[in-house]
């Protein structure tokens, strides 16, 4: 029997797909990678297979392991690391069908969801109960709850109530063999922490049960605007420590453009201004001295507090940061984890940066904890230049660097960033690989990624190599 | 396909785009195929794809992607529900329909599409059916009409309200309305199709014959106003007949629930109350590509006393299925999009369900006559000469 037959037989005819046209919509995530790069790996599925159910997941790993064929699971492909891009071809396991919220105990505040559900669709679920959620993604419209939980679990909320893992009561996984394990507090063999930020390389998320918050008796978001960037991210970071408000971003656009000198010795040289936007939930007495002090520290800087109405627009733009992208066409960007006290050093790279590539950055910073951010800047560039795109892509590589230089990391790994693990968490990687050989034997799940780039003639691309020719190309890019 | 044929700005949105998936669940084909390649997000990178890899003639040169490609392009109803969530601003449904336009150049387009121009020049209504039958509707149904040389308001009838016996009754609604408070008005003495269904189908010139026709009839006729009850035809008048003939024709294009809401607040209508609890049923090309949500609503809630909103309305109401040629090129898949939207109606409980487009009314009426269900699908005109006593 042929493998699609075999799949047919698990999950149906009607969900399994080998037309080109289909492979090719599922050969991708957000991020254009140059046909020049990607020809170094096979990203084209040789089929599609889509579950409604545990056991069709079950089912679709054991035979994969049985015929040794590679499975990619994928949410939404919200990520733009390649996490849910295949490198040697094989089953690309579309999670989306597993579309259900599977129970709501409202006496205890929590939710069990399966892996497919968008965080959108829990946020507008949640709208009619006493509960909330502590954190989601930037991406909420789109993205999945297994694909958050694969790939970091830091987004809105985190500042108050930490990553998703700590908010997750119990997982039911499926794991490579095909095996179903339930993984809470009390399970001895395996950790939720272990799973989580796994990029795919060690099980599926089947089902989540998340630990919900109380609903805040009071919300208030909250913008300001600053004419200098520098005194917007001093604001921040103050507010940060001091008032813990359950989201924090700010954003400034086009500050390279608009330096007319040749140097920038701090953010405050930055002529393009800032925007700080926000919300504070809590009890109303919390909330009005979180505002009071949020005014008095705003006023201090000669910053405008803006009325309520346009933070509240704001706040509903939390979900929007690549709207840039219409004045690309293209972005390239890496967000990367840093402490906040690295923010000025952080900033001065990416205007370097810039400069360098000629490029104008759009800076997305969002905090994490009072001390550590996600900082997010986004190059405009152009994929259909291809050299000048291929010399900009060094971009990436070049801010993990530095962030790895001020005591920082990548945020996940994926294809693209896979050289930089070890630089950056030698021991989480090791850790990752010792369960990637005890629970995948036959590495059949997401192959060649995170932790070691594969091509896909089956080398992995050296890290020298990797970083010689980024570099050559960057400084060639100038010159293009 | 040329890349010449898409403009610039449509180039550069299908690099713009930043496969976000925002759009994805909002696809009524999407949610009801769960493919990637039916949504739009899938749709532009399979398009950035054949443009990026290939020379000017992405179609033709692409034989492996072109056939199933266009069979996506028209596996839609071109219902502007990703237009409406892209945050990008990326004006997908022009996109749709200009690719729509190209794959008939090239030969590609499912047969339906293709001969739909041959159909509309020959007895000019989407039907093909005798062109001497358009108001035997008149007939069937009682209904006094007018044609006169002169009047400032011109109803305009449709192809599908003029010969689908499911529909006539909007037409003896909307007479029987105009009538009722003496309105100055008229239809017109040689009423050809709107040409609607040409603008997707790339017969330009064909397109530009019909507009420049009706056009030419209903300045004759002095026409301040064109009402029709048909939200694609409205849409062909103000949209697109401007577009196609250079110039806007000299009259204002309503819709008949625009009208309705003048005459209830003008006092020249007063609608006895209806107890039935009802529900409303957005066009997409009333609604959001028309911009008509309020009036309808005005209407309703005039005298409907027990009035439910069902779930994605307004301008995010979810398509019934029936628009941008799916019934002609995947019937299957219109019945299936007709069905979802209708257990949406449904669970509002409501007895009625009112809509302001005779096509949505077919599609839905189709999927319910398959349910054991007592619930009546009608036209907000009908509902309203009905509660009049008109009908």
């Amino acid at each position: 029997m042929s493998l699609e037959n075999a799949m047919a037989d698990i999950v149906g005819s009607r969900g399994v797909s080998t037309s080109y046209l289909e492979r090719a919509a599922y050969s991708h995530d957000l991020a254009p990678i140059p046909r020049n790069i990607t020809r170094f790996f096979n990203t084209m599925p040789d089929m599609i297979v889509r579950p409604d159910s545990l056991d069709e997941v079950a089912g679709i790993l054991k035979l994969a392991n049985k015929m040794r064929v590679p499975v990619i699971p994928r949410g939404s492909a919200t990520w733009g690391y390649g996490g849910a891009v295949p490198t040697v071809g094989g089953i690309l396991l579309d999670l989306r069908g597993l579309n259900k919220i599977i129970s709501f105990d409202d006496a205890r505040g929590l939710l069990t969801v399966q892996c497919g559900v968008v965080w959108k669709d829990i946020l507008d679920f949640l709208e009619k109960t006493r509960w909330e959620l502590p954190v989601y993604p930037s991406s909420a419209p789109s993205s999945t709850v297994g694909g958050f939980a694969a790939t970091g679990g830091l987004g809105y909320g985190s500042l108050e109530h930490g990553s998703l893992k700590e908010n997750v009561e119990s997982i039911k996984a499926v794991l490579p063999t095909g095996e179903k394990a339930f993984v809470g507090p009390k399970t001895n063999w395996i950790s939720p922490d272990q799973l989580f930020s796994s990029e795919g390389i060690l099980c599926v998320f089947g089902e989540l049960t998340l630990r919900l918050v109380p609903r805040s008796h009071t919300a208030i978001p909250f913008l300001a605007y600053f004419d200098r960037l520098g005194d917007a991210v001093e604001v921040a970071n103050n507010l940060a420590q001091e008032t813990r408000p359950f989201g924090l971003i700010l954003r400034a656009f086009g500050f390279v453009r608009a330096r007319k000198g040749e140097t920038l010795t701090g953010p405050n040289d930055v002529e393009s201004g800032a925007i700080i936007f926000g919300r504070y939930s809590s009890s109303t007495n919390k909330v009005e001295q979180s505002m009071d002090t949020l005014a008095k520290m705003v006023a201090e800087k000669q910053g405008i507090l803006r009325p309520r109405n346009e933070a509240e627009f704001e706040w509903g733009e939390r979900f929007y940061p690549l709207r840039i992208k219409k004045l690309g066409p293209s972005v390239l960007t890496s967000d990367v984890i840093v402490p906040s006290s690295q923010l000025e050093e952080m900033i001065q790279y990416a205007w370097q940066l810039g400069r360098h590539a000629s490029v104008d950055v759009e800076l997305e910073i969002i905090w994490l904890s009072p001390d550590r951010v996600l900082f997010f800047p986004l190059f405009l560039s152009d994929e259909r230049r291809t050299f000048r795109y291929l010399s900009h892509s060094a971009i990436t590589k070049k801010l993990i660097d530095r962030a790895i230089a001020v005591g920082g990391r990548s945020y996940g790994y994926g294809l693209w960033n896979s050289f930089h693990f070890k630089t950056s968490e030698p021991n989480r990687r090791r850790e990752l690989t010792d369960m990637k050989r005890m629970l995948d034997p036959n590495n059949i799940m997401n192959p060649g990624k995170t932790l070691q780039a594969k091509t896909r003639f089956g080398l992995a691309l050296p890290k020298p190599l990797y970083s010689g020719l980024l570099e050559t190309l960057w400084q060639l890019g100038r010159w293009f | 396909m040329s890349r010449a044929l898409l403009s610039k700005l449509q180039r550069e949105d299908i690099f713009a785009c930043a496969q976000c998936g925002y759009c994805v669940n909002w696809c009524p084909i999407y949610d009801r195929s769960g493919w990637e390649s039916t949504s739009p997000r899938g749709k532009v990178f399979l398009l950035k794809r054949m443009l990026d890899r290939n020379g000017p003639d992405v179609f033709t040169s692409n034989p492996r992607m072109a056939s199933e490609f266009v069979q996506r392009l028209f596996d839609c109803t071109t219902c502007g529900r990703c237009t409406e969530k892209c945050h990008l601003e990326i004006n997908l449904l022009d996109l749709w329909v200009k690719l729509r336009e190209i794959s008939v150049r090239a030969r590609l387009a499912p047969q339906s599409v293709a001969v739909i121009e041959k159909t509309l020049l020959g007895p000019k209504n989407v039907f093909g059916m005798d062109s001497a039958a358009r108001r035997d509707w008149a007939t069937y149904t009682g209904a006094e009409i007018k044609t006169r040389e002169q009047a400032r308001v011109v109803f305009f009838v449709g192809c599908v309200t003029s010969y689908s016996g499911r529909s006539q009754g909007v037409a003896q609604a909307i007479t029987a309305i105009l009538n009722h408070v003496g309105e100055d008005w008229s239809m017109m003495d040689d009423e050809w199709c709107c040409g609607h269904p040409l603008a997707v189908s790339g017969a330009t010139e064909a397109y530009r014959h019909i507009a420049e026709h009706n056009v030419r009839i209903i300045e004759k006729m002095g026409a301040e106003t064109l009402v029709s009850g048909c939200p694609g035809c409205c849409l062909a008048f103000r949209e697109e007949y401007p577009r196609i003939l250079d110039r806007k024709p000299g009259f204002e294009v309503i819709h008949f629930a625009q009208l309705l809401d003048r005459y209830v607040s003008e006092g020249k209508i007063d609608i006895p109350k209806l107890q039935a609890k009802v529900t409303y049923h957005d066009p997409c090309e009333l609604g959001r590509l028309g911009g008509v949500t309020e009036e309808p609503r005005r209407v309703l809630t005039s005298f409907v006393e027990n009035f439910i909103e069902p779930e994605e309305s307004g301008r995010i109401g979810r398509c019934c299925g029936a628009g941008g040629l799916l019934k002609a090129t995947n019937v299957t898949l219109s019945g299936d999009l007709a069905d979802k939207r209708l257990s949406m109606l449904n669970n509002t409980g409501a007895e009625i369900i009112t809509s302001a487009c005779p096509s949505c009314e077919q599609n839905l009426g189709e999927a319910l006559s398959k349910r054991p269900d007592s619930t009546r699908i009608q036209d907000l005109a009908e509902v309203v000469a009905q509660q009049m006593g008109l009908m």
